[in-house]
């Protein structure tokens, strides 16, 4: 906010006023939209084998909710800390009780006594997880994968509520038809290429800069709707696709955050990240589609805003955004 | 249930087709239908704003008068049915709101089958009404339904969030709906708004027979 | 704002099919779910109801206009009245025998070419409109969900009408205008058939 009343000529200083009025608003009526802006909480627990078929379970990162509990296979007994399952080992099917607007996500980290540690990942979209001893043979364990890490993608896409601000930007600059497709397939290349680096550590970037740089993105978007609503196309209106690639590749780093906090196992993350990239591009085209229907239905009731308030989703936008902003520095 | 929404679908499919008049708009439907079997997984994970928009979509006394409001609005023109796209979810909103402070009035379960059967009628008659009252009904809708979503709440929930879904689906539903009403009966014949008139009298009919029942039940008990 | 979306209708489409029912009440638990099966099969379980409702569509189209659409407009009313009574456990007697004689008459009308004046056709209509109304409506107290079942025998009737409505354009030629009378003649014969196990003769 600070930054970008510096960067504005002294001319539109009203105009800044008006987006800190908006700004300030903001800050009074949404800080619980906020808060929830990104909200992935995890809950971890780690099972190491003691013996064979024994367990010792304990909460690496424990649930927000208290009344989450992992439900064992049948043929397990569970008596926290210890879960003994006998000669057939942990195998079969495994859930959580609890799960839902709170909690979304629960995992289950089993440390074998001989082997790499194996990660089932649990959300309330895709409630229980089949384990088999080995993962990497069994084609219901990799559809079990699909579901989950799919469904995650959309989940993290419909709920991340910032950059769906930013696809909306792109959407009231670019308008639709042609150039719409190559802009958003330009953001999707975009936040892949990212997604994927930083799931494999080949990039890292601190959280709290990265999503006070992705609110930045966002009121950038906001300021060059307002330009181009002044007749002066920015950089935006007149090369979307780089400025969807460009700032894809920023987002995507926001989507490896929420990718990594599950803690995938080395061996199936190439295809988690795969099946987690699928998920949100398909969010992504339901919030395009949804957008660009209400467009034709507000073009066909004239529907329209009045010439006056023409600016004010843009301010809207960049309002939001600098308040995430601001409070995220 | 996988049959049953795939029947859903199929009647969607149907009214759609008749509106949108295009043979891909089928296609599409059958398409998305079978991987929205399983689409309830929306109503847990993602949160308290989905929660509250998927909840009207869940009560067919709302979805029927939503529907019958925006094919009215659709017969009195552009100009006057663009209010609503406005009026309805800020009185939705402000009924969800108002739940949170008043209890629920005694009248609002008979209130709300009571304006199925009136907006369905209305449709029936193609009626010719007034910006004024078009915007009453379109209030009184919003703020019955804002209500009833409201109390739907339990003591976990979000009240911001759900309450933001609920307004937010019901801005969305009603101008597309308005949109594809508006769209259709521009399209060439005479048969258009008879189609939906018919619509709205199968509404009308939903509406009468519920409140007898209504009314019946509380007779007796 | 002008008009860029490659084809609204296709993306509206795709949209609805998100939005709508089948997702939500595949969720809301079996009350809703099964008032709707239950509504919507209602209708289409006995094929007295089948083949009379075909036959309203059917009639309608063959008297043209306005039946054509005075038809299908009132008939959910006056259906829905039928209904009422049905709801208030009111006794109407002859219920089975009304429906069926409804398909003799209605397919008698089409096969004969009958062409009486609108209120009369109406009436007719009508009545058979209460029997059918009646024997939904009855139903109505016991349904999981009232309104869904509502809307489950509503969409049904009125799909079957919309059926009747699309044969019956074929009366623009002149083999269709046969077809269809052939339909009422076939109509009518099963009419026969279900009066005949109405009032016991046949089992």
């Amino acid at each position: 906010m600070i930054a970008l009343a510096e960067r504005a000529p002294a001319r539109r200083a009203f105009r800044s006023g008006l987006l800190a009025v908006l700004a300030l608003f903001c800050a009074l009526l949404l800080p619980s939209l906020a808060a929830r802006a990104h909200e992935a909480t995890m809950a971890v627990i780690t099972l190491r084998e003691i013996a064979p078929g024994r367990f010792i379970g304990q909460w690496t990162m424990p649930p927000a909710d208290v009344t989450l509990q992992p439900i064992f296979p049948a043929h397990c007994q569970w008596n926290p800390p210890e879960l003994v399952c006998g000669e057939r080992g942990l195998t079969g099917r495994l859930s959580f009780m609890g799960l839902g607007s709170k909690q979304s996500v629960a995992t289950i980290r089993v440390v074998p006594r001989e082997g790499p540690a194996v990660v089932y990942t649990v959300s309330a979209a895709k409630p229980t997880m089949m384990v088999a001893s080995e993962p990497g043979t069994n084609l219901a364990v990799w559809a079990d994968l699909a579901d989950t890490y799919v469904n995650l993608g959309i989940d993290h896409i419909l709920r991340g509520i910032d950059h769906l601000l930013f696809v909306l930007g792109l959407i009231w600059i670019v308008k639709g038809g042609w150039r719409l497709v190559k802009t958003i397939t330009a953001f999707t290349v975009g936040h892949s290429i990212s997604l994927a680096a930083a799931t494999f550590g080949w990039v890292g970037v601190p959280e709290r800069p990265l999503n006070a740089a992705i609110a930045l993105s966002i009121v950038f978007v906001g300021v060059e709707i307002v330009k181009l609503q002044r007749g002066e196309p920015g950089l935006t209106a007149r090369y979307p696709w780089i400025v969807a690639f460009a700032f894809g590749l920023l987002h995507g780093l926001g989507f490896a955050t929420a990718l990594t906090a599950l803690g995938i196992p080395q061996a199936t993350l190439p295809i988690a990240l795969l099946f987690f990239n699928v998920g949100v591009e398909i969010g992504q085209l339901m919030f395009v589609m949804a957008v660009l229907a209400l467009m034709w239905a507000h073009r066909q009731a004239q529907a329209l805003l009045p010439r006056w308030g023409a600016a004010i989703p843009a301010y809207v936008i960049g309002s939001v955004a600098s308040f995430w902003f601001l409070t995220r520095i | 249930m996988t049959r049953l929404a795939r029947r859903a679908g199929i009647a969607g499919a149907v009214a759609l087709v008749r509106r949108a008049g295009s043979v891909g708009a089928l296609a599409l439907v059958f398409a998305l239908t079978p991987g929205l079997a399983h689409a309830h997984l929306v109503d847990t994970r993602l949160g308290d704003f989905y929660s509250g928009a998927l909840h009207p979509l869940t009560d067919f006394e709302q979805v029927l008068p939503w529907l019958a409001l925006a094919v009215l609005a659709a017969f009195q023109g552009p100009r006057t049915a663009r209010w609503v796209v406005l009026a309805f979810p800020l009185a939705l909103a402000a009924g969800g709101a108002l739940s949170l402070v008043l209890p629920p009035p005694p009248f609002a379960p008979v209130a709300g089958v009571t304006l199925v059967a009136l907006t369905g009628l209305a449709v029936a008659a193609q009626l010719r009404l007034p910006l004024a009252a078009l915007l009453v009904l379109a209030v009184g809708l919003g703020l019955l339904d804002g209500y009833q979503n409201g109390a739907a709440m339990v003591a976990t929930t979000d009240r911001f969030l759900f309450l933001s879904g609920v307004t937010v689906i019901g801005y969305a539903f009603v101008t597309l709906a308005l949109g594809c009403a508006i769209a259709f009966l521009a399209g060439v014949g005479g048969w258009r708004p008879i189609a939906l008139r018919a619509a709205g009298s199968w509404v009308a009919a939903v509406g009468i027979m519920v409140l007898g029942l209504h009314l019946v039940s509380r007779g007796v008990g | 704002m002008k008009s860029h979306s490659p084809n609204p209708a296709l993306v509206l489409a795709g949209l609805l099919a998100m939005i709508p029912l089948s997702p939500a009440l595949a969720h809301t638990g079996t009350g809703t779910q099964i008032g709707l099966e239950s509504g919507f099969l209602h209708p289409l379980s006995g094929a007295d109801h089948i083949i009379a409702m075909v036959a309203v569509g059917l009639w309608g189209a063959q008297l043209g206009n306005p039946a054509i659409w005075v038809l299908p407009i009132t008939f959910p009313l006056v259906m829905a009245v039928g209904g009422l009574l049905g709801v208030m456990g009111i006794d109407l007697p002859f219920v089975e025998l009304m429906i069926a004689l409804s398909g003799i008459a209605l397919g008698a009308m089409v096969a004969l070419n009958i062409r009486p004046p609108l209120w009369v056709a109406a009436t007719i209509v009508g009545v058979f409109a209460i029997f059918h109304g009646y024997a939904h409506g009855k139903e109505l107290p016991d349904a999981a969900d009232a309104v869904a079942f509502a809307v489950g025998f509503v969409v049904a009737t009125g799909m079957l009408h919309l059926l009747g409505i699309l044969i019956g354009v074929a009366v623009r030629w002149e083999a269709g205008a046969k077809a269809v009378r052939a339909c009422g003649a076939a109509i009518g014969c099963l009419g026969v058939y279900f009066l005949l196990g109405a009032i016991g003769i046949i089992e």
